[in-house]
């Protein structure tokens, strides 16, 4: 049995976070990403990235994964026919370049039209194919930035905070929202089309209900972890350095329960609690009794006693504890994924789980540069040895 | 343009964010969504903030409820047969009843399957439909912690002014609504393979999509570093403040750093050779960032992106959602639409983040008001 979108080739342009990150569930999901790169522009993974502190290339890429690579030199002319080749064989087009490189190339969405007349081509950039910032360069704190996020993430005294990775790739998985949706209607229609999306839009699309407050003339601003409505509400410290446990009260009723938890079952009749207005009222002496009460507790365990009553709760997770829990590898979130040198490592399945077909997630780690150049010039292109050779002695297939 | 999903029928049971932001993204690309509701209306329509009325008084319209279900219709679905009723004519049924009580309701996997073998059904619960955490509940704070992107926020300028207080939660409903995006992608990819295999259950967890978002933090475990929140800075640039407010500074290449040496004026400091070398950047990134926060202390905001983003560095303003109301940008891009949004009157709404075709997607109205309930008589009480 094949999984959903096996038969689905893409042809895969993206570089960075974003637009990998989209290609890569896609991939996940059956489809067959072609990833083109090259050696005078390899993928970011595969060198040094000092500004994030990685002194030399990753041996594992997430977004990589399960990905096949060749590699075109796109500044040369016969590299771009041979890209046009890969498109007029494929269902999407995936980019991410800053809006206009595409069209420079001769790779637009008209140009690759022509190649392939129901292609979906998808355009993921900081700020989107027109407007007058469309030409901004940009990186998901950027993103979050422009768009919002950034600013109404803080404490209510401190300064708006970067939203980093996971800007990129929530980008991504709308993208890949927005690609689906695309070719159900080549589906229905037998029409491709161009879809672009906007990194800085989907950071404000997060805060949507923010924007509408500030329409009506509100005011929104950063509030910590606290909610405009639940108290008790947030992060507090648990037993252990650097240990926290996130809970959430919902209802009167929750908040009766966590009193009895704690032991201090008249703070459910309590004045000051008993009815959420007045919990949210006093979240500050709240949060004084609910701190005192979880310092003394391991994290985990308190929060399966919260669970076990009712309450929302979980331990604010590290990356081991994440890597090793049974819930989220019965999942298949985390799955093990076999390095060049056959190593296991813990790597991060697609986020859902079906029930037909085969199963979803990565069927391999990392490519190696122009890895599969085999299957896609000779299987899919029709290619020959020597026609290959010429191109790699004229630094295209370089 | 037809948009994409015109063609789609979608029923919706959402007490929280996740599920109805997946038929949000749904509904804003086509589909025809109907939220099915309790007597009394869904949980979200009494969440908090209220939008203020025209005339400026506190008026009864959540904000969250009107942004998540502006284009929807609404019915109050109080009995099973009407509910069967829907499901029979509907291509997704995206539901966000807890586990425990799908049995008694019969909206459990089997049932729903047995009765509609053509239908997607997307269960999009906090921990999802199975596994040992599937009872658990989860607000946003409790996901994005159970995620992992919780513990490691906040980063950057907040932790090196705040180092002791406690991890900080992305605003708003961040963590459900990644929840709410797994889902609508995987309502699409099973109706993709609806042909070939007719209906089947998607089983969508907040707390994988999270992890998922998060991903590179276990690609970096695998690396042989556990990230922390007070080491995984940017080595120089971040949040920096100015003058009149806060923007964004992120230089990765060689071109984008000579570009910001050139905006800052070619300082000394900026010119030593050793400086050339992007890994001795990344040693000496606490010395620069001093240098680029005292010159940008006494600019304007505005000022330092235009020059910069001319010059090739990639900088951003830290914009309220007032300002990206009225931003040029979004305006050009029809980010927003002008909708009655309840006892606020009509208001700019955003849409959404995708364009098809270089054109903007529309809703069909403003949220929907609940039927058996006068509107002003809503969430007051």
């Amino acid at each position: 049995m094949a999984k959903p979108l096996a038969g689905i080739r893409i042809a895969d342009f993206t570089v960075h976070n974003a637009g990998p990150f989209c290609t890569n569930l896609l991939s996940q999901l059956g489809a067959e990403v072609i990833k083109i790169e090259s050696a005078m522009r390899p993928d970011a993974f595969r060198k040094p990235h000092p500004v994030y502190g990685r002194m030399g290339p990753a041996t594992f890429d997430q977004v990589a994964s399960t990905k096949l690579s060749v590699r075109i030199n796109l500044k040369k002319s016969d590299g771009i026919a041979l890209a046009k080749r890969i498109v007029g064989v494929s269902d999407i087009a995936a980019e991410s370049f800053r809006p206009g490189v595409m069209d420079r190339l001769g790779l637009g969405y008209e140009a690759l039209k022509s190649v392939k007349d129901d292609i979906v081509m998808l355009s993921v950039s900081s700020s989107g194919q027109s407007g007058p910032d469309s030409h901004f360069a940009g990186y998901a704190p950027l993103f979050g930035a422009w768009g919002g996020l950034g600013e109404l993430t803080g404490y209510e005294d401190g300064p708006p905070v970067e939203i980093r990775h996971v800007m990129d790739h929530t980008v991504g998985m709308h993208a890949a929202t927005a690609v689906m949706a695309a070719l159900h209607r080549r589906r229905a229609t037998g029409k491709g089309s161009h879809v672009d999306v906007a990194a800085r839009e989907v950071a404000a699309a997060l805060v949507g209900d923010m924007m509408l407050l500030a329409a009506a003339g509100g005011s929104p601003a950063r509030r910590g972890n606290a909610h405009p409505r639940m108290a008790p509400h947030g992060v507090y410290p648990a037993q252990g350095e650097d240990r926290w446990l996130a809970l959430a009260v919902t209802s009167d009723a929750e908040w009766s329960a966590l009193a009895d938890l704690m032991g201090r079952s008249e703070l459910a009749s309590d004045a000051r609690f008993s009815k959420e207005a007045d919990r949210q009222e006093n979240r500050f002496a709240i949060d004084a009794i609910v701190s005192e009460w979880t310092a003394g507790k391991d994290a985990g365990e308190a929060a399966a006693q919260l669970q076990q009553a009712g309450i929302g709760a979980h331990a604010s997770w590290t990356t081991p504890e994440i890597a090793s829990d049974d819930h989220l590898r019965m999942r298949r979130a985390i799955v093990e994924v076999a390095e060049p040198d056959g190593k296991l490592r813990a790597a991060v399945g697609v986020p859902m789980r079906l029930s037909k077909g085969s199963e979803i997630g990565i069927d391999r780690g990392t490519p190696k540069l122009g890895e599969h150049e085999d299957h896609v010039y000779g299987e899919l292109l029709g290619m020959g040895r020597d026609e290959r050779r010429a191109l790699e002695d004229a630094e295209v297939i370089y | 343009m037809t948009a994409p999903l015109s063609d789609l029928s979608i029923v919706v049971r959402a007490s929280g964010v996740a599920a109805a932001y997946a038929a949000r993204l749904l509904g804003t690309m086509g589909g025809k969504v109907l939220l099915a509701e309790p007597e009394g209306g869904t949980p979200l329509r009494r969440e908090p903030p209220f939008l203020p009325c025209e005339d400026g008084q506190a008026g009864a319209t959540s904000a969250l409820f009107a942004y998540l279900a502006a284009g929807m219709d609404s019915e109050v679905v109080a009995d099973a047969a009407r509910l069967s009723q829907l499901l029979t004519d509907a291509d997704v049924f995206i539901d966000d009843t807890p586990v425990a009580e799908r049995e008694r309701l019969g909206l459990d996997e089997a049932a729903i399957a047995g009765r509609y073998p053509q239908l997607i059904h997307v269960s999009v619960l906090p921990f999802g439909a199975s596994g040992p955490k599937c009872g658990w509940k989860g607000e946003d704070v409790v996901i994005q912690h159970a995620g992992g992107e919780g513990n490691l926020l906040p980063n950057g300028l907040a932790v090196e002014m705040f180092p002791d207080r406690a991890p900080l939660k992305i605003a708003g409903h961040f963590g459900a609504m990644q929840g709410g995006i797994a889902a609508a992608l995987g309502a699409l990819a099973a109706l993709w393979d609806r042909p070939a295999r007719g209906g089947q259950f998607v089983d969508i967890s907040c707390q994988d999509a999270n992890l998922a978002v998060g991903a590179f933090a276990i690609q970096r475990l695998g690396d042989g570093s556990i990230e922390h929140r007070v080491e995984r800075s940017f080595r120089y640039g971040g949040v920096i403040p100015c003058e009149d407010g806060y923007l964004e500074l992120l230089t990765l290449e060689q071109r984008q750093w000579d570009g910001l040496v050139k905006l800052l004026g070619n300082p000394a400091w900026a010119l030593d050779p050793a400086l050339a070398d992007s890994l001795e950047r990344s040693r000496r990134g606490p010395e620069i960032n001093e240098h680029i926060r005292a010159w940008a202390a006494v600019r304007k905001v505005d000022d330092i992106v235009s020059a910069g983003q001319t010059l090739g560095v990639p900088l951003a303003r830290y914009k309220t959602p007032a300002q990206i109301l009225a931003d040029p940008q979004e305006r050009h891009r029809g980010v927003f639409q002008k909708l009655p949004v309840g006892d606020a009157g009509e208001l700019d709404v955003l849409v959404s983040p995708f364009h098809f075709d270089a054109a903007p997607l529309t809703l069909a109205g403003g949220p929907p008001p609940l039927k058996d309930m006068p509107v002003l008589a809503r969430a007051k009480g």
